[in-house]
């Protein structure tokens, strides 16, 4: 008897995707919030020991891979050393012209004046459609949504969701991330959009621009959301496309985003919402 | 005492999924652990038994993703429905009718996510997800389907004793 409305298959069936349906709109709709972080925050505690246990074997594995490789890897290191030890000299001479011209403007560069809290990866999303992170630092270190995250090799993404212990971090190769960006060299505007394969695209970069492969991409700190000047990565390919206004560029980030394990938030950054300029006004 | 289990293995299986799958990608796709758990359960234990296993498999994928509460979990449970109807009409798991299980129900699965994350407002670039992640994925999945569905249905002839009835081909 306590069975029989679960026997009519139908019915269960219905109210089952009711249920399903139910819970994607109340999460959509943020009344599920409380719920979902009160779930996900043991499961992100636990989560790290995981993480380390991965880590450590694919770390294993990697060494055993690479020592055929390490040889060879040396020798293009110590000729890239070489070279690198001559630019050195000569941007050091640049730098030290650019400290006293910035002493004389009083400018203070926004890279020198980061505050940054390290962060250890501790998870991935399990959707293969989405590119996130989970990080072990949360509200109780001070982390709050829209903060930028970094390592030494550039730009990772920004924080999109904090719990208590743990925050989510949308990367920048995700298709739904799009961060303002400009060439270096020639100080062109494009937007740097994510894509699942792992590599990033920059486009809309006007059609007069020379775009050269090898070109560094940097943020450029249009719409608030990044900070200017963070390493995004480097020009690979250069498409034009007939009857198109704008071209685009293959863009490879030097951060291998799925071997990360540390990263660092930009604590002292604060998202700015332009889009209140977007709304119409009456007069 | 099954439904009771799903807890402990389901968890556990959306955390290898949200740390160790990861670490093994083949292009943009990796195994789906509490997807073929659950299809696993659900081919020999009645249907109220495989929502429980469906439910808690896909809300603690859903907790591991940032996509909204409920979007794994709608594929998973009509999967488990599908699974269940079939598993009645038939007097013996065999090896093609698992390996079809896997095959299509995973491309459901995937497809189900991807209209889920499209209508909710979630950038999806439909071909290249196809070829490169729901194609691996489905590799994967059926490279894993055998020894998990093995260690399963062994777990289900201690605590579940009623189907070690149905045997398997």
């Amino acid at each position: 008897m306590r069975r029989g409305w679960r026997s009519n298959r139908v019915f269960f069936f219905l109210l089952c995707l009711l249920v399903c349906v139910g819970l994607i709109f109340g999460s959509i709709g943020g009344q599920l919030g409380g719920v979902e972080n009160i779930l996900s925050t043991p499961l992100q505690f636990v989560s790290t020991f995981f993480n380390q246990s991965a880590q450590g074997i694919n770390n294993l594995f990697s060494n055993f891979s690479d020592v055929q490789s390490l040889q060879e890897r040396n020798a293009q290191l110590e000729e890239a050393l070489a070279r690198s030890q001559a630019e050195l000299v000569e941007l050091r001479e640049i730098a030290s012209d650019a400290e006293r011209l910035a002493e004389l403007l009083d400018y203070v560069s926004a890279v020198q004046n980061q505050e940054t809290l390290t962060a250890e990866v501790i998870g991935y999303d399990q959707n293969n459609l989405i590119r996130t992170i989970i990080i072990n630092k949360g509200a109780r270190d001070g982390v709050t949504t829209g903060m930028p995250v970094v390592t030494k090799q550039g730009l990772v993404g920004r924080i999109i969701d904090v719990t208590a212990l743990a925050s989510r971090v949308l990367l920048i190769s995700d298709p739904s991330s799009s961060v303002s960006a400009r060439l270096q060299t020639s100080r062109a505007q494009g937007t740097v959009q994510g894509r699942l394969t792992g590599s990033l695209r920059m486009g809309l970069i006007p059609l007069e621009t020379a775009v050269e492969v090898g070109d560094v991409v940097l943020t450029s700190g249009l719409g608030g959301n990044f900070p200017p000047d963070i390493v995004i990565g480097q020009v690979t390919s250069v498409r034009q496309f007939e009857f198109e206004l704008n071209q685009e560029a293959d863009v490879r980030s030097l951060v291998n985003f799925d071997t990360l394990e540390f990263v660092l938030v930009i604590t002292n950054f604060v998202p700015i919402d332009i889009s209140v300029f977007d709304t119409e006004t009456t007069p | 005492m099954g439904n009771f289990l799903s807890f402990p293995i389901l968890i556990v299986a959306a955390l290898l999924q949200a740390t160790f799958m990861p670490q093994i990608r083949l292009l943009g796709g990796s195994p789906d652990l509490v997807y073929l758990i659950v299809l696993a359960w659900s081919i020999n234990v009645e249907l109220d038994s495989s929502v429980i296993w469906a439910f808690v498999g896909g809300i603690s994928l859903d907790l591991m993703s940032y996509a909204p509460l409920g979007t794994s979990t709608f594929g998973i449970v009509i999967t488990v429905f599908i699974i269940s109807g079939i598993g009645q009409q038939v007097y013996r798991i065999g090896f093609v009718l698992l390996i079809g299980s896997v095959l299509i129900g995973t491309f459901f699965q995937q497809l189900s996510i991807m209209i889920i994350l499209t209508i909710t407002g979630y950038s999806v670039d439909w071909g290249l997800s196809l070829g490169y992640v729901v194609a691996p994925t489905i590799f994967y999945n059926l490279v894993f389907i055998l020894p998990l569905y093995w260690i399963i249905r062994r777990i289900q002839r201690r605590v579940v004793p009623e189907v070690s009835s149905k045997p398997t081909r």
